[in-house]
């Protein structure tokens, strides 16, 4: 039985305070928080697989807004066209997103740094134009309707969770982040985890090594990519409407700049990113142009004095302090 | 037994119209240690860079064990068992010591992504192992107790001292240093010699850049000298230092012509 | 009718292959010309981004956003203060150089040690900061500049073209034509191509890179800045009108090489007949997502474009 000392010091419990919190808050305050908190969940699963790719294998992707319209356009249309139920539809839609970010990333990571920042962009713009485009297809400007929830679960006493309310879907989608949260942890820490961060911090010393750099990329690319399909596909359940704006090349750049905001390269950066940039302008109801304005002007000044971003910095301070010799 | 050859055939390396090797022939025989000497651009490092697969050499055929390796990428190369280190000290700064030499070893331990997720009973040995071997390799390099720190923060001769650990990791059988102990204290030069010494005794060949003429003189078999690229002397150490050539061009006179 | 006089009714069949042929030379002929007017647009555009990528290796992603404010410059200064048009082009070149060496100065020059995708990430708030200042400023409204002779056109042979992109031609000529001149005839202008081209080299050689990349930069800028005047009078000027044309910019500094104006010059007029010839012949809303297959073309086959340095 571990002493209230060891608690007190292990990661764990911080983490688990922290889903305990993002549980019991919105059921106690509820109303719009709820719908604040949802939308930051999707994004922070969006920003977990921005910051494996980027965070910890180096590749930066201003273009993933490309998954996360596939993920969100291939569960609609299954679903709707098809008619195909919830489950059905987001397993294939994993599994779409995943194919679409290993046919993207084999010719995109031939190519070294701004050189592929640019064609990341250039895929995610092709991909939203057809969106808009393909109109028998897509439904163009106006999209698809009628996105399904999650099929209703039955609970033991005969009682049915629906999930109709805004706080059914929340848990819902938390429950997704956390598993996804365990997922980028597990794989971090693993020697799949290490050989990304050998490739983030020197390719050419990692590539001398013996190690296919171009394979472990690919599988990193593909992974992020499956990931922002998830969140694609959850946000099209949650808002049962599904449009191109949800995948602009717009929505790509402000997960990096979550993560970058949050500390890329860190397990909480994805977590504090969206929460701090979403959750704070919708409280104060901001206008949007004020808004992004701000959001430019912290991400400028985080980009240039704060590189680390928050989590980075503070996890930075910290070690610093705990290498301190003590002042007895 | 070591029965690990390299054979170097007439190589040439062209860089647009600058000749940085020219015509080079060399054999390094299983278990052999041989030097490289020659004044600064004399193409010793373009040598290693064409050997591992870095730059694409302009003509010639390299063989390691009768396999033809001349156009292999640097990962390929590092497969068939050529291990390296840089003049310009390679080590991962931001990771712990345990951890550079555990990279050093991924290219032998197949964990695949499921693996790494469900923290499958397999993977978790493979990485017990994994870490264990480290360990091995750090106390063999005398590191071992300074296996937790940011690799960054160690001495020049300690990263030097790490940078052979990761090489080592890779389990090569034919090991090239480039300038092993380049930056390093004359003091704690010895502790390197013992170091390359050890690695030979414990069967790995050893192709080394070196500028120090004493760790040249006392640890090599034999002796290559390269002048604006081209082999210009080879033979035991003595008969290399007093060869004419070699010290004229190490006075700055050269006979091999420069570019083409 | 009876079949006879059917006959009768309907011109040879040589004539009809005459006429459409006639037709679709001129519609091809068309497509072109539109083509050039947009590719010096372009030609604006990727000269000034080729600078900055070649120089500070950042793609500037804002480049659009400096064009749009150079539309809203011609704006003001001939609706709101009544003065000259023409006088519009040397207030955006100004207020643009001036902006763009603050940017550098404030923003890319701290960064210029850290790593590449960081000034990325500046780009792109930099972008962010532009246009929602620009939202807030002017208003998202579309505002259209009309000019006594917005509406003129010429036309000759089947073909026309509007008066305003034939000055567009005309000054994007000698814009050039100007540029080429610095860069050729003055110690300035050599000392910024071969920046652009090898900036460790140009150290070496005892070149100030931080002056010259703070110059690049706001060449860079008053090129967007004009691109911007010039093309005011012939589209709705709106807060997001950059993107489009700064999409198509990169890709030509891509195409042609980064670093290289030459290179520059050719892929804006490359892309641009891309863009004008698939938008006619097979759909507009698609002929963007053709001028990035080739972009995404050069980039496999030749990352360093057709004029950049061998990677």
């Amino acid at each position: 039985m571990k002493t209230i000392e060891q608690l007190r010091s292990s990661p764990w419990t911080a983490w688990l305070a922290l889903l305990l919190i993002a549980l019991i808050v919105p059921l106690v305050l509820g109303g719009y928080l709820i719908t604040i908190l949802t939308i930051v969940c999707i994004y922070a699963i969006a920003c977990i697989g921005i910051n494996l790719l980027f965070g910890y294998t180096g590749l930066l992707s201003v273009g993933h807004s490309a998954f996360l319209g596939i993920g969100a356009y291939a569960f609609g249309l299954i679903a709707i066209r098809f008619g195909l139920g919830f489950w059905p539809s987001f397993c294939a839609s994993i599994i779409i997103s995943g194919i679409a970010g290993f046919l993207i990333g084999i010719p995109a990571l031939r190519l070294k740094g701004h050189y592929f920042v640019l064609v990341t962009l250039a895929f995610a713009v092709i991909i939203n134009i057809i969106m808009m485009a393909w109109i028998e297809l897509t439904g163009g400007a106006a999209g698809l309707a009628g996105a399904p929830r999650p099929d209703p679960i039955p609970l033991p006493w005969g009682d049915v969770i629906r999930f109709q309310s805004p706080l059914s879907m929340y848990y819902f989608i938390l429950f997704f982040l956390v598993i996804i949260f365990v997922v980028s942890y597990r794989l971090i820490n693993s020697l799949v985890g290490k050989t990304f961060i050998a490739i983030r911090d020197d390719e050419n010393l990692t590539q001398s090594l013996g190690i296919n750099t171009m394979s472990n990329k690919l599988v990193s690319f593909t992974i992020s990519a499956i990931i922002a399909g998830i969140a694609g596909a959850l946000f099209a359940s949650y808002n049962t409407v599904i449009s191109p704006d949800s995948a602009s090349f717009m929505k790509g750049v402000e997960i990096v700049a979550y993560l970058i905001i949050g500390g890329a390269g860190t397990l909480a950066g994805p977590l504090v990113g969206p929460l701090i940039m979403i959750a704070i302008p919708e409280m104060l109801q901001m206008v949007p142009e004020i808004r992004q304005l701000l959001f430019g002007i912290i991400l400028v000044l985080f980009i240039i004095f704060l590189p680390k971003g928050i989590a980075g910095e503070v996890s930075f301070l910290t070690s610093r302090i705990k290498s301190q010799p003590r002042n007895v | 037994m070591n029965t690990t050859s390299l054979e170097i055939s007439n190589v040439s390396k062209y860089f647009g119209g600058l000749l940085a090797i020219s015509e080079i022939d060399l054999t390094i025989r299983p278990g052999e240690l041989v030097s490289i000497i020659g004044p600064n651009g004399s193409g010793k490092s373009t040598l290693f860079n064409v050997v591992t697969g870095i730059h694409r050499s302009s003509s010639g055929a390299i063989r390691f064990n009768g396999k033809d390796i001349t156009h292999m990428k640097p990962y390929q190369v590092t497969r068939q068992g050529i291990g390296r280190t840089f003049q310009q000290t390679a080590i991962f700064r931001r990771a712990s010591v345990l951890d550079n030499v555990i990279i050093g070893q991924l290219l032998h331990t197949r964990t695949a992504v499921w693996g790494a997720i469900f923290n499958t009973r397999s993977t978790r040995r493979k990485e017990a192992q994994t870490r264990e071997k480290a360990r091995q390799i750090l106390s063999f390099v005398n590191l071992e107790d300074k296996d937790s720190q940011i690799a960054g923060n160690l001495t020049q001769e300690a990263q030097k001292r790490l940078s052979i650990a990761i090489a080592l990791a890779t389990e090569p059988t034919l090991l090239l240093l480039d300038e092993p102990t380049g930056g390093v204290n004359i003091r704690e030069i010895d502790g390197l010699i013992e170091l390359v010494e050890k690695v030979r005794k414990s069967g790995i060949s050893i192709c080394l850049i070196e500028h120090k003429m004493r760790m040249v003189m006392n640890i090599s078999d034999r002796v290559i000298a390269l002048c604006y690229g081209k082999k210009i002397a080879e033979g035991t150490p003595k008969e290399v230092a007093s060869h004419e050539q070699v010290v004229k061009a190490y006075l700055g006179e050269c006979n091999a012509a420069p570019g083409k | 009718m009876a079949s006879n006089e059917q006959d009768l009714a309907r011109p040879p069949l040589f004539i009809n292959k005459t006429v459409d042929t006639v037709f679709s030379v001129i519609e091809f002929g068309q497509y072109l010309i539109n083509g050039i007017s947009q590719g010096c647009l372009y030609c604006l555009l990727a000269s000034g981004l080729t600078l900055m990528l070649g120089i500070l290796g950042v793609p500037n992603f804002a480049h659009g956003n400096l064009y749009m404010l150079g539309a809203y410059i011609a704006f003001y200064v001939v609706a709101f203060f009544n003065m000259s048009y023409w006088l519009s082009i040397v207030i955006a070149a100004i207020i643009l150089g001036v902006l763009g060496l603050i940017i550098y100065r404030l923003i890319f020059y701290p960064m210029r040690n850290g790593p590449h995708a960081n000034l990325f990430v500046a780009a792109i708030a930099l972008l962010m900061i532009l246009e929602s200042a620009a939202l807030l400023w002017f208003g998202g409204e579309t505002k259209w500049l009309i000019l006594p002779y917005s509406n003129d056109v010429i036309r000759f042979g089947g073909m026309s073209l509007g008066v305003q992109r034939l000055i567009i031609i005309l000054a994007t000529l000698m814009v050039m034509l100007g540029l080429e001149l610095f860069i050729k005839k003055t110690t300035v202008g050599a000392a910024l191509e071969a920046t652009a081209q090898n900036r460790e080299g140009a150290m070496l050689c005892g070149i100030k890179v931080t002056q010259i990349a703070a110059m690049a930069f706001a060449i860079g800028t008053a090129l967007a800045g004009v691109a911007g005047v010039l093309i005011a009078p012939a589209v709705m000027i709106l807060p997001s009108m950059g993107l489009g044309p700064l999409l198509v910019a990169f890709s030509a500094v891509i195409v042609g090489g980064m670093g290289s104006i030459r290179g520059a010059v050719v892929g804006a007029f490359i892309l641009a007949l891309v863009e004008s010839l698939t938008s006619g012949y097979i759909s507009a809303t698609y002929s963007l997502v053709f001028v990035f297959a080739a972009m995404i073309l050069m980039l496999l086959i030749r990352p360093s474009g057709l004029f950049g340095k061998e990677l």
